[in-house]
Protein backbone atom coordinates (compact mmCIF):
# COMPACT_ATOMS: atom_id res chain seq x y z
CA UNK A 1 0.00 0.00 0.00
CA UNK A 2 2.98 2.30 -0.43
CA UNK A 3 1.40 3.78 -3.56
CA UNK A 4 -1.05 5.75 -1.48
CA UNK A 5 0.06 9.32 -1.23
CA UNK A 6 -2.93 11.04 0.31
CA UNK A 7 -2.55 11.38 4.09
CA UNK A 8 -6.30 11.06 4.46
CA UNK A 9 -6.40 7.75 2.61
CA UNK A 10 -3.33 6.35 4.30
CA UNK A 11 -4.76 7.29 7.68
CA UNK A 12 -7.93 5.39 6.79
CA UNK A 13 -5.92 2.37 5.72
CA UNK A 14 -3.89 2.49 8.91
CA UNK A 15 -7.06 2.65 10.95
CA UNK A 16 -8.36 -0.45 9.17
CA UNK A 17 -5.09 -2.32 9.63
CA UNK A 18 -4.99 -1.49 13.33
CA UNK A 19 -8.52 -2.76 13.70
CA UNK A 20 -11.04 -1.36 16.15
CA UNK A 21 -8.34 -0.78 18.81
CA UNK A 22 -8.41 2.99 18.52
CA UNK A 23 -12.17 3.12 18.28
CA UNK A 24 -12.16 3.42 14.50
CA UNK A 25 -11.17 7.06 14.69
CA UNK A 26 -9.19 8.48 11.83
CA UNK A 27 -6.57 11.03 12.73
CA UNK A 28 -6.89 14.21 10.77
CA UNK A 29 -10.32 13.38 9.37
CA UNK A 30 -13.58 14.69 10.76
CA UNK A 31 -15.95 12.03 12.02
CA UNK A 32 -18.65 10.98 9.58
CA UNK A 33 -16.84 12.60 6.70
CA UNK A 34 -15.11 11.26 3.64
CA UNK A 35 -12.42 9.47 5.66
CA UNK A 36 -15.02 7.63 7.74
CA UNK A 37 -16.85 6.52 4.61
CA UNK A 38 -13.60 5.30 3.10
CA UNK A 39 -12.76 3.45 6.27
CA UNK A 40 -16.15 1.78 6.35
CA UNK A 41 -15.80 0.68 2.75
CA UNK A 42 -12.30 -0.68 3.33
CA UNK A 43 -13.44 -2.56 6.42
CA UNK A 44 -16.33 -4.21 4.65
CA UNK A 45 -14.07 -5.12 1.73
CA UNK A 46 -11.58 -6.77 4.07
CA UNK A 47 -14.43 -8.66 5.70
CA UNK A 48 -15.72 -9.94 2.34
CA UNK A 49 -12.27 -11.19 1.41
CA UNK A 50 -11.74 -12.86 4.78
CA UNK A 51 -15.09 -14.56 4.35
CA UNK A 52 -14.12 -15.91 0.95
CA UNK A 53 -10.84 -17.20 2.33
CA UNK A 54 -12.67 -18.98 5.14
CA UNK A 55 -15.05 -20.63 2.68
CA UNK A 56 -12.14 -21.74 0.51
CA UNK A 57 -10.43 -23.29 3.53
CA UNK A 58 -13.67 -25.07 4.42
CA UNK A 59 -13.89 -26.42 0.89
CA UNK A 60 -10.32 -27.70 1.12
CA UNK A 61 -11.36 -29.55 4.27
CA UNK A 62 -14.38 -30.93 2.40
CA UNK A 63 -17.02 -29.03 4.39
CA UNK A 64 -18.31 -26.41 1.96
CA UNK A 65 -19.87 -27.09 -1.41
CA UNK A 66 -18.49 -25.86 -4.70
CA UNK A 67 -21.28 -23.35 -5.38
CA UNK A 68 -20.65 -21.65 -2.05
CA UNK A 69 -16.94 -21.30 -2.80
CA UNK A 70 -17.53 -19.97 -6.31
CA UNK A 71 -20.08 -17.39 -5.16
CA UNK A 72 -17.96 -16.13 -2.25
CA UNK A 73 -14.77 -15.96 -4.30
CA UNK A 74 -16.72 -14.12 -6.99
CA UNK A 75 -17.95 -11.70 -4.36
CA UNK A 76 -14.44 -11.11 -3.07
CA UNK A 77 -13.11 -10.62 -6.58
CA UNK A 78 -15.62 -7.90 -7.46
CA UNK A 79 -15.03 -6.22 -4.11
CA UNK A 80 -11.29 -6.19 -4.69
CA UNK A 81 -11.77 -4.77 -8.17
CA UNK A 82 -13.97 -2.02 -6.79
CA UNK A 83 -11.42 -1.19 -4.09
CA UNK A 84 -8.61 -1.06 -6.64
CA UNK A 85 -10.64 1.14 -8.99
CA UNK A 86 -11.53 3.56 -6.19
CA UNK A 87 -7.93 3.66 -4.96
CA UNK A 88 -6.64 4.39 -8.45
CA UNK A 89 -9.17 7.14 -8.82
CA UNK A 90 -8.24 8.69 -5.46
CA UNK A 91 -4.52 8.58 -6.29
CA UNK A 92 -5.24 10.05 -9.70
CA UNK A 93 -7.24 12.94 -8.21
CA UNK A 94 -4.46 13.60 -5.71
CA UNK A 95 -1.90 13.77 -8.50
CA UNK A 96 -4.16 16.14 -10.42
CA UNK A 97 -4.14 18.42 -7.40
CA UNK A 98 -0.33 18.19 -7.14
CA UNK A 99 0.02 19.27 -10.75
CA UNK A 100 -2.18 22.30 -10.22
CA UNK A 101 -0.33 25.52 -11.16
CA UNK A 102 -0.07 27.91 -8.24
CA UNK B 1 -25.98 -4.22 -3.89
CA UNK B 2 -28.60 -5.49 -6.31
CA UNK B 3 -25.99 -7.32 -8.39
CA UNK B 4 -25.18 -9.44 -5.38
CA UNK B 5 -28.88 -10.07 -4.82
CA UNK B 6 -29.29 -11.35 -8.38
CA UNK B 7 -26.22 -13.52 -8.00
CA UNK B 8 -27.41 -15.01 -4.70
CA UNK B 9 -30.75 -15.87 -6.28
CA UNK B 10 -29.08 -17.49 -9.28
CA UNK B 11 -26.83 -19.53 -7.00
CA UNK B 12 -29.88 -20.76 -5.06
CA UNK B 13 -31.41 -21.87 -8.38
CA UNK B 14 -28.25 -23.74 -9.26
CA UNK B 15 -28.23 -25.43 -5.87
CA UNK B 16 -31.85 -26.52 -6.36
CA UNK B 17 -31.07 -27.98 -9.79
CA UNK B 18 -28.14 -29.90 -8.30
CA UNK B 19 -30.55 -31.54 -5.85
CA UNK B 20 -32.89 -32.33 -8.74
CA UNK B 21 -30.02 -34.02 -10.55
CA UNK B 22 -29.37 -36.07 -7.43
CA UNK B 23 -32.96 -37.32 -7.41
CA UNK B 24 -32.71 -38.22 -11.11
CA UNK B 25 -29.51 -40.13 -10.37
CA UNK B 26 -31.23 -42.06 -7.57
CA UNK B 27 -34.13 -42.95 -9.83
CA UNK B 28 -31.90 -44.04 -12.70
CA UNK B 29 -29.61 -46.06 -10.47
CA UNK B 30 -32.58 -47.87 -8.97
CA UNK B 31 -34.48 -48.42 -12.21
CA UNK B 32 -33.88 -52.18 -11.94
CA UNK B 33 -34.29 -52.54 -8.20
CA UNK B 34 -36.95 -55.13 -7.39
CA UNK B 35 -38.28 -56.12 -4.00
CA UNK B 36 -36.06 -57.87 -1.49
CA UNK B 37 -38.91 -60.25 -0.56
CA UNK B 38 -41.02 -62.35 -2.97
CA UNK B 39 -44.14 -60.46 -4.09
CA UNK B 40 -43.08 -57.21 -2.37
CA UNK B 41 -42.99 -53.67 -3.75
CA UNK B 42 -39.98 -52.61 -5.83
CA UNK B 43 -38.24 -49.20 -5.76
CA UNK B 44 -40.71 -46.34 -6.02
CA UNK B 45 -39.77 -43.36 -8.17
CA UNK B 46 -38.92 -40.15 -6.28
CA UNK B 47 -40.14 -36.74 -7.36
CA UNK B 48 -38.88 -33.29 -6.46
CA UNK B 49 -40.72 -29.99 -6.19
CA UNK B 50 -39.49 -26.45 -5.64
CA UNK B 51 -40.75 -23.53 -3.62
CA UNK B 52 -40.05 -19.82 -3.68
CA UNK B 53 -38.82 -18.39 -0.37
CA UNK B 54 -37.59 -15.07 0.96
CA UNK B 55 -34.43 -15.12 3.05
CA UNK B 56 -35.37 -13.49 6.35
CA UNK B 57 -31.88 -12.13 7.07
CA UNK B 58 -31.09 -10.57 3.72
CA UNK B 59 -34.56 -10.22 2.15
CA UNK B 60 -33.39 -12.00 -1.00
CA UNK B 61 -35.95 -14.11 -2.86
CA UNK B 62 -34.62 -17.59 -3.49
CA UNK B 63 -35.73 -21.00 -4.64
CA UNK B 64 -35.65 -23.96 -2.32
CA UNK B 65 -36.44 -27.65 -2.63
CA UNK B 66 -39.97 -27.97 -1.25
CA UNK B 67 -40.00 -31.71 -0.78
CA UNK B 68 -38.80 -34.95 -2.24
CA UNK B 69 -41.99 -36.95 -2.76
CA UNK B 70 -42.99 -40.32 -4.16
CA UNK B 71 -44.49 -41.12 -7.51
CA UNK B 72 -47.62 -43.18 -6.76
CA UNK B 73 -48.17 -44.44 -10.30
CA UNK B 74 -48.54 -48.18 -10.89
CA UNK B 75 -45.58 -50.55 -11.13
CA UNK B 76 -44.89 -52.57 -14.24
CA UNK B 77 -45.58 -56.27 -14.03
CA UNK B 78 -43.36 -58.80 -15.76
CA UNK B 79 -43.87 -62.57 -15.90
CA UNK B 80 -40.60 -64.07 -14.65
CA UNK B 81 -41.21 -67.21 -12.54
CA UNK B 82 -37.55 -67.83 -11.79
CA UNK B 83 -36.94 -64.38 -10.30
CA UNK B 84 -36.23 -64.21 -6.53
CA UNK B 85 -38.78 -61.37 -6.17
CA UNK B 86 -41.55 -63.15 -8.08
CA UNK B 87 -44.89 -63.71 -6.32
CA UNK B 88 -46.79 -67.03 -6.17
CA UNK B 89 -48.04 -66.68 -9.79
CA UNK B 90 -44.58 -65.86 -11.11
CA UNK B 91 -45.08 -62.14 -11.66
CA UNK B 92 -42.37 -59.62 -10.71
CA UNK B 93 -43.17 -55.98 -9.94
CA UNK B 94 -40.71 -53.62 -11.54
CA UNK B 95 -40.04 -49.96 -10.51
CA UNK B 96 -42.25 -47.21 -12.00
CA UNK B 97 -39.13 -45.53 -13.36
CA UNK B 98 -38.98 -44.70 -17.05
CA UNK B 99 -35.46 -44.05 -18.27
CA UNK B 100 -36.70 -41.72 -21.01
CA UNK B 101 -38.54 -39.56 -18.49
CA UNK B 102 -35.50 -39.46 -16.20
CA UNK B 103 -33.16 -38.45 -19.03
CA UNK B 104 -35.57 -35.68 -20.04
CA UNK B 105 -35.67 -34.53 -16.44
CA UNK B 106 -31.89 -34.48 -16.37
CA UNK B 107 -31.81 -32.40 -19.55
CA UNK B 108 -34.27 -29.97 -17.99
CA UNK B 109 -32.13 -29.67 -14.86
CA UNK B 110 -29.08 -29.08 -17.04
CA UNK B 111 -30.81 -26.35 -19.08
CA UNK B 112 -32.10 -24.64 -15.96
CA UNK B 113 -28.64 -24.74 -14.41
CA UNK B 114 -27.19 -23.23 -17.58
CA UNK B 115 -29.80 -20.47 -17.52
CA UNK B 116 -28.84 -19.55 -13.96
CA UNK B 117 -25.18 -19.70 -14.91
CA UNK B 118 -25.81 -17.31 -17.80
CA UNK B 119 -27.52 -14.90 -15.45
CA UNK B 120 -24.55 -15.10 -13.11
CA UNK B 121 -22.17 -14.31 -15.97
CA UNK B 122 -24.41 -11.45 -17.08
CA UNK B 123 -24.60 -9.92 -13.62
CA UNK B 124 -20.84 -10.22 -13.25
CA UNK B 125 -20.27 -8.50 -16.58
CA UNK B 126 -22.64 -5.68 -15.70
CA UNK B 127 -20.87 -5.15 -12.38
CA UNK B 128 -17.50 -5.26 -14.10
CA UNK B 129 -18.50 -2.69 -16.72
CA UNK B 130 -19.84 -0.41 -14.01
CA UNK B 131 -16.56 -0.57 -12.07
CA UNK B 132 -14.69 0.12 -15.31
CA UNK B 133 -16.47 3.47 -15.48
CA UNK B 134 -14.16 4.61 -12.67
CA UNK B 135 -11.07 3.82 -14.70
CA UNK B 136 -11.55 5.93 -17.77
Amino acid sequence: MSAIASPLVSAAYQAVQQGPANGGKVAGGDKGGFAAMLEDAARSAVETMNNSEKTTMKAAAGEADLLEVVSSVNDAESTLRTVIAVRDKVVQSYQEILRMPI
Amino acid sequence: MSFNTAMETAVSGMRAQTKRLRVVAENLANSDTTSATPGGDPYRRKTISFRSIVDRETGIAKVKVDKIGRDDSAFQTVYQPGHPSADAEGYVLRPNVSRTVEIMDMQEAQRSYEANLTLLTGAKNMLQRTIDLLRS
